[in-house]
């Protein structure tokens, strides 16, 4: 009997010949992570423990990414307590503005495929865009593993989706990820790893695939793993990963279910107000204005999505009466942009950026208030009623194509209808 | 093994409840797991919380999804301070589930359709069955590694007593 990816890199971590779905494990963890919303309870944790026989600190990472910039007083003591911590226990730091958690710890050279990262986010699933096994934990399970370097883990059922042909122009991860949203529903696959395999993923460059992987949180899912192959290594290398050990699923691996989808004729999709699974595609929307966009976040906040906001935008204005809020994922990121003259382009265009972080995702640093009544159309992953500090304006999801293109004409608008909406990276 | 048997009073909240909205301090700023616990799931149905801290605690039975889209351990936190001794559901959002696990929480996965607020449950942890007057609902019983974790009142503990993960000690 066969195994899937997660089983595979499980088992390896918890140095069994094999583990199957549903047991309960306990692995060598090789990288954690822990963001500034939950170092307050992992520091409390930590301090039940005897610090002393704290022995995985130095492949840790702290990220001080979802108060960037601190809002409050008591953000920025949370940040002070980080600082310390870091510096007295010898674990990595990344400070305002560094970058998104999951951006840094691929881009820092911190994983590599084949590895068990864990992070304090739901969105730790982005690291199996590397063919690594990433998924989110809470301050106990950091403190055990900063304690102990290993967790237990319960192995999750693997669901097998084959995306078949190739994202057309102008339609990118994110589409895909929001069709099978509006499919298998928020939390439809809830606890599962998802394994993504097929032309459509092979043709992904790293960006897009990072997308792919990061969006399955809001499916539930427990992992979303894709094959390493030369692009995957390339990077890693680049990033000074250590050697990838890619672990690839047997033909016979045991999957809960197996799903299929053609992506050639995928539309830009959308999800509506409040609702992550109210999907629909882009053009069968009549003329829905919005007055905010947001470009950014851990799911679409790379240099693809900026360079795709650029092409639509450059030499043009935004619609009037549209604001909009551009967040590079990383200060690297930022720095790209700068150098290939993207952000002249925007700001010119009338985008503002601000600081590499989560807050106008999770609406904590008040960078992006919608007034009443308002329509924000965001990159980000979750649009939940309230979730920018106004339960009276709403918020759309769409691909950084999509955003862009809207903001140019103050409506939901297909990117392929607009000049440079069908740019891609080749 | 002893606290593998829990009994008490039925709360009834709905699916899909979302815990760093109704059960956290994330947009209570400043504010303590003790006051949460006064008003956790006030939005949902107002003196909730008040209701099972007034009946010294007891069971918490829910529809599909529990603790979805939300991973604040402090959720576990503040239904301890209600001193809900147990949570029943369909499902739980992940994060959730282990939390409530590595917080010495008691969580059962189980068709919870035909319970009733108010309803005195028995919950046999090792068994895998849930009683009532009126039902006998049967799950799958959480593997021993995990009772071992929650027997010793969660993975801190578990893991200061046995820095090996010895299960079997």
């Amino acid at each position: 009997m066969g195994h899937t990816i997660s089983e595979k890199i499980l088992a390896k971590r918890a140095q069994k010949d094999s583990v199957k779905a549903g047991e309960v494990v306990v692995c060598d963890v090789d990288f954690a992570m822990v963001t500034d919303t939950r170092a307050s309870n992992t520091i409390k944790m930590m301090s039940k423990l005897d610090k002393d026989a704290l022995k995985f600190t130095q492949n840790t990472a702290l990220v001080l990414d979802h108060y960037s910039p601190p809002p409050h007083p008591e953000a920025a003591e949370i940040h002070q307590k980080m600082r310390a911590f870091a510096d007295q226990a010898h674990t990595h730091l990344y400070d305002i503005g560094d970058g998104i958690c999951h951006q840094v710890l691929p881009e820092g050279g911190h994983l590599t495929s084949g590895d068990l990262i864990v992070g304090t986010d739901t969105h730790s699933v982005t690291y199996g865009a590397f063919n690594a096994f990433g998924t989110g934990i809470e301050g106990s399970d950091v403190a055990a593993v900063m304690a102990s370097g290993k967790l237990w883990f319960r192995v999750p059922e693997s669901v097998q989706i084959h995306l078949n042909g190739e994202l057309q122009p102008g339609v990118w991860a994110k589409d895909i990820t929001l069709y099978l949203l509006g499919k298998f529903k928020a939390e439809g696959l809830n606890y599962k790893a998802i394994e993504y395999i097929g032309s459509a993923v092979s043709k992904m460059d790293i960006d897009d695939r990072m997308t792919l992987c990061n969006h399955a949180a809001e499916l539930g899912a427990k992992a979303a793993i894709l094959e390493a192959d030369q692009k995957t290594i390339d990077w890693l290398s680049a990033h000074g990963a250590k050697t990838p050990a890619p672990v690839y699923a047997d033909h016979d691996a045991i999957y809960a279910f197996k799903d299929q989808l053609n992506v050639s004729t995928l539309a830009p999709q959308v999800a509506r107000k409040h609702h992550v699974d109210d999907v629909v595609g882009t053009d069968q929307i009549d003329r829905q204005a919005i007055q905010f966009a947001l470009i950014g976040t851990c799911t679409n906040g790379r240099l693809d999505d900026i360079r795709q906001a650029a092409h639509i935008l450059k030499g043009k204005k935004l619609a009037k009466g549209v604001r909009m809020i551009v967040t590079p994922a990383s200060r690297q990121i930022y720095l790209a942009a700068l150098r290939e003259g993207l952000i002249e382009i925007l700001t010119s265009a009338g985008a503002s950026f601000e600081a590499a972080g989560c807050g106008t995702c999770v609406g904590i640093t008040n960078h992006l208030v919608p007034g009443n009544q308002e329509t924000v159309i965001s990159s980000a992953n979750r649009n939940f009623k309230g979730r920018l500090s106004n339960d009276e304006a709403d918020i759309w999801l769409g691909s950084a194509a999509t955003v862009a293109a809207s903001a140019l004409t103050g409506f939901i608008t297909d990117p392929r209808t607009v000049a440079g909406g069908n740019w891609r990276n080749i | 093994m002893n606290n593998m048997l829990i009994e008490g009073n039925t709360f009834l909240l709905g699916e899909e409840v979302n815990t760093d909205i109704n059960c956290s301090s994330k947009y209570l700023p400043g504010k303590d797991s003790e006051y949460v616990s006064t008003v956790a799931f006030d939005k949902l149905e107002p003196g909730f919380a008040q209701g099972v801290i007034a009946n010294g605690g007891g069971i918490l039975v829910a529809g599909k999804n529990f603790g979805i889209n939300s991973s604040r351990e402090q959720a576990i936190h503040v239904l301890h301070l209600m001193n809900i001794k147990c949570i029943l559901a369909p499902s739980f959002g992940r994060q959730f589930f282990r939390n409530a696990i590595n917080n010495g929480l008691p969580i059962i996965e189980c068709d919870t359709s035909d319970i009733q607020a108010g309803e005195i449950l028995k919950v046999d942890l090792q068994l895998g069955q849930v009683i009532s007057k009126a039902h006998k609902i049967p799950f799958t019983p959480l593997p021993q590694e995990i009772l071992k974790i929650i027997q010793m009142g969660g993975l801190l503990n578990f893991i200061t007593k046995h820095p090996d993960w010895n299960f079997a000690a």
